[in-house]
């Protein structure tokens, strides 16, 4: 039991799902390599606009088609020369007239919305019955985002759960909650449905953090600060924070794109959205330096309680009311996998 | 550290009937639309929700296309007998209604399988037709028995038939009862079983399935309550323990396991309170559970692993749940 286990041995990852794999900045005329679920993709941009995705391994020997050359819209292997379209078919060997039958390498449906590209790596005629989130704020006139990567040493359900414990905020990161969130904490409401949950609490006006109130130019918040997350799949987790405040209502928008490496590492595109000091740098600075370091904090956390689970294994918990989120959480990716046939490890994450 | 009061809920949101069309005899289909405009959530094939019809909450099975954030289709049959659910669709909602609906949840999902065979008896066609199309799009090997009284009053029949040979309809006047034993008579290894219908239907199927199919490859859907039996002697009080909260409650005879809970101040969610919805299934960890619901079938009764705490009780001393 007290085994270390191997990394990427561990977890099973839901495949029914669109999981953001690049932003559409980053996809362009060169070969982008990235790994998720377990494999490895090849991102491209075609001549007409359209992002590809393929298996990044050639169909000939061990080797990353990243590693070959874009011709037109075709994929040159770099190492003997094998050719591939944008549907993975081969379509030329350099070594004979004829090519393999059947030689093809996996192609993976993808999609572009509100900057990202999106993949879907499941079975490929399930794509069109599933929905990516809608995150309008990333793109829209009117926000200003800040954001980074990371890759974490981490299984993509650890970062859900963390994300639905929004009473570990003032713990983790005390400058960055709302001030009344320290003292007196509202009720939390939790709304479930067969795919999502949902959080919400409701802040009295209280002072504004500091941050916060330099930027809106007010020092206080003149109505509720109204706080709501949602767990959209295992791919999305946003938080909504909107305060009222003496001119209107401030909101921010955080998004947190999940893609799992593999059951026990992840990466995650985080951004924060706000509709106020849009056009400010020195706001963009700010932003990026406090919410960085919050999102440092949290892989920092992260990669603790996944190194505990890798060393000893799951244990039991004690969970508190508070937990009902990320519980159901859990319980929506358990069966997930159990309706793709995937089982459940038990040390998944813990019992 | 003051304490953070929680409490968990079913989604609910009011939704505005976007059109009503007839799509068999006394069938209605109903378009229901989000005019909020913040979207209504995913669901998966086999999933339903409430709808609060005066004072009634009925489940209806979502029939419509899974990507459309701004709208949910549910199709409903004017029974006979109504138990007032039906009557009210039919009467009283027009296009503009409003609407209160609850879920989704899921408790017919679609296992991923190579090959499936659909049974559909009337109106028991609804939660089949979001799986007929994820089992096509997956490349799955797949048939559909659809029976119905006449072919008038089969819904979707004409959409059906679209899937060719894939698609036997059955209706009874023309080809009387569908022949089970002939149905299902090859219990391929990793073929499995769907079926929502009548209930007389799902006990034929339940009864076939029970002696030639391996555990596990029937899954069925009943929308009304099997008759349930409370013990000749009366109902008995245990002891409830909640290991996860850490507490132990009495259950007394004339009190549900459910309301226990939610007496001592534990979230628990519950919809139908008559064992047909399975919003309040918990896992159970020691006991002898007595089984009253219509949604858990003889295997997954037999496992003893998980219970609905509106309706089943226990008939040991002593019933431990993880919560
Ligand atoms: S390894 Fe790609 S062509 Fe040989
Ligand atoms: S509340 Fe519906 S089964 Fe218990």
């Amino acid at each position: 039991m007290s085994s270390t286990r191997p990394p990427g041995a561990a977890a099973a990852v839901p495949t029914d799902c669109w999981y953001a794999l690049a932003t559409s900045a980053e996809v362009d005329r060169r070969l982008l390599a990235v790994r998720a679920l377990g494999r490895p993709v090849l991102l491209f941009r075609t001549q007409a606009g359209g992002v590809v995705a393929l298996e990044d391994r050639c169909a000939h020997r061990a080797y990353p088609l990243s590693a070959g050359a874009l011709d037109d819209d075709t994929v040159r292997c770099g190492l003997c020369g094998f050719v591939y379209d944008s549907g993975g078919r081969c379509v030329s060997v350099p070594t004979q007239p004829r090519v393999p039958f059947g030689a093809h390498v996996a192609a993976y449906p993808t999609l572009e919305r509100d900057g990202l590209v999106w993949a879907w790596l499941g079975e490929p005629g399930r794509a069109r019955l599933h929905r990516v989130p809608e995150l309008p704020w990333l793109t829209e006139p009117g926000w200003a985002t800040v954001g980074g990567t990371a890759g974490i040493d981490a299984g993509f359900l650890l970062l859900h759960e963390n994300f639905a414990d929004v009473t570990q905020v003032p713990f983790v990161a005390p400058e960055i909650a709302p001030a009344a969130l320290a003292d007196a904490p509202p009720p939390l409401e939790v709304v479930v449905t067969e795919t999502t949950v949902e959080l919400g609490r409701t802040f009295p006006a209280s002072p504004l953090p500091g941050w916060q109130a330099q930027m809106l130019g007010v020092a206080d918040a003149q109505g509720a600060t109204v706080q709501r997350a949602f767990f959209h799949s295992p791919a999305v987790w946003t938080d909504h924070w909107d305060v009222e405040h003496g001119a209107g209502t401030a909101r921010m928008r955080f998004t947190q794109l999940v893609t799992p490496v593999d059951g026990r590492r992840s990466h995650l595109h985080w951004r924060v959205s706000r509709d106020f000091a849009i056009d400010d740098p020195a706001a963009d600075e700010r932003m990026h330096s406090m919410f960085g370091d919050y999102y440092e904090r949290v892989q920092a956390a992260m990669e603790t309680a996944q190194a505990v689970l890798d060393l000893d294994g799951p244990g039991r918990e004690v969970n508190v009311a508070a937990d009902v989120a990320a519980l159901r959480v859990r319980e929506i990716v358990r069966g997930m996998l159990a309706d793709e046939g995937q089982a459940f490890a038990r040390d998944q994450n813990r019992p | 550290m003051a304490e953070t009061r929680t409490t968990l809920r079913e989604h609910e949101a009011e939704l505005v009937v976007a059109s009503v069309t007839a799509v068999a005899g006394g069938v209605r289909e109903l378009r229901l639309a989000d005019e909020s405009g913040t979207g209504l959530p995913p669901w998966t094939p086999g999933a339903h929700v409430d709808l609060v019809l005066g004072d009634l909450v009925r489940q209806y099975s979502l029939c419509g296309d899974p990507t459309d954030a701004s709208s949910y289709t549910v199709a409903v049959l004017r029974e006979q007998e109504s138990r007032g659910g039906s009557a009210f669709v039919h009467e009283k909602l027009a296009e503009g209604s409003k609407v209160t609906m609850r879920g989704p949840r899921n408790h017919f999902p679609l296992v991923s399988a190579p090959s499936y065979q659909f049974i559909a008896g009337g109106i028991g066609i609804t939660p089949l037709l979001p799986m007929i199309a994820e089992a096509d799009a997956s490349g799955a090997d797949w048939h559909l028995t659809y029976g119905g009284r006449t072919r008038g009053s089969m819904a979707y029949a004409d959409l059906l038939a679209g899937y060719g040979d894939r698609v036997t309809l059955a209706p009874a006047d023309e080809v009387g009862l569908l022949d089970l034993a002939w149905i299902l008579g090859d219990p391929g290894s990793g073929t499995l079983v769907y079926c929502c219908g009548p209930e007389p239907l799902l006990a034929a199927v339940d009864a076939v399935c029970e002696k030639a199919w391996p555990p596990g490859a029937l899954h069925l859907e009943r929308f009304a309550a099997k008759a349930a039996d409370a013990p000749a002697d009366g109902e008995r009080a245990f002891e409830l323990v909640l290991a996860g909260s850490g507490v132990t409650l009495q259950v007394p005879p004339d009190k549900s396991v459910f309301d226990v809970i939610q007496d001592a101040g534990i979230s628990v969610l519950g919809s139908c309170h008559e064992g047909i919805c399975g919003t309040c299934e918990q896992a159970v960890l020691e006991g002898e559970v007595d089984h009253r619901d219509s949604v858990l079938n003889e295997s997954e009764k037999a496992a003893n692993d998980a219970m609905m705490v509106c309706v089943s009780r226990c008939l040991s001393d002593r019933l431990v749940l993880d919560l």
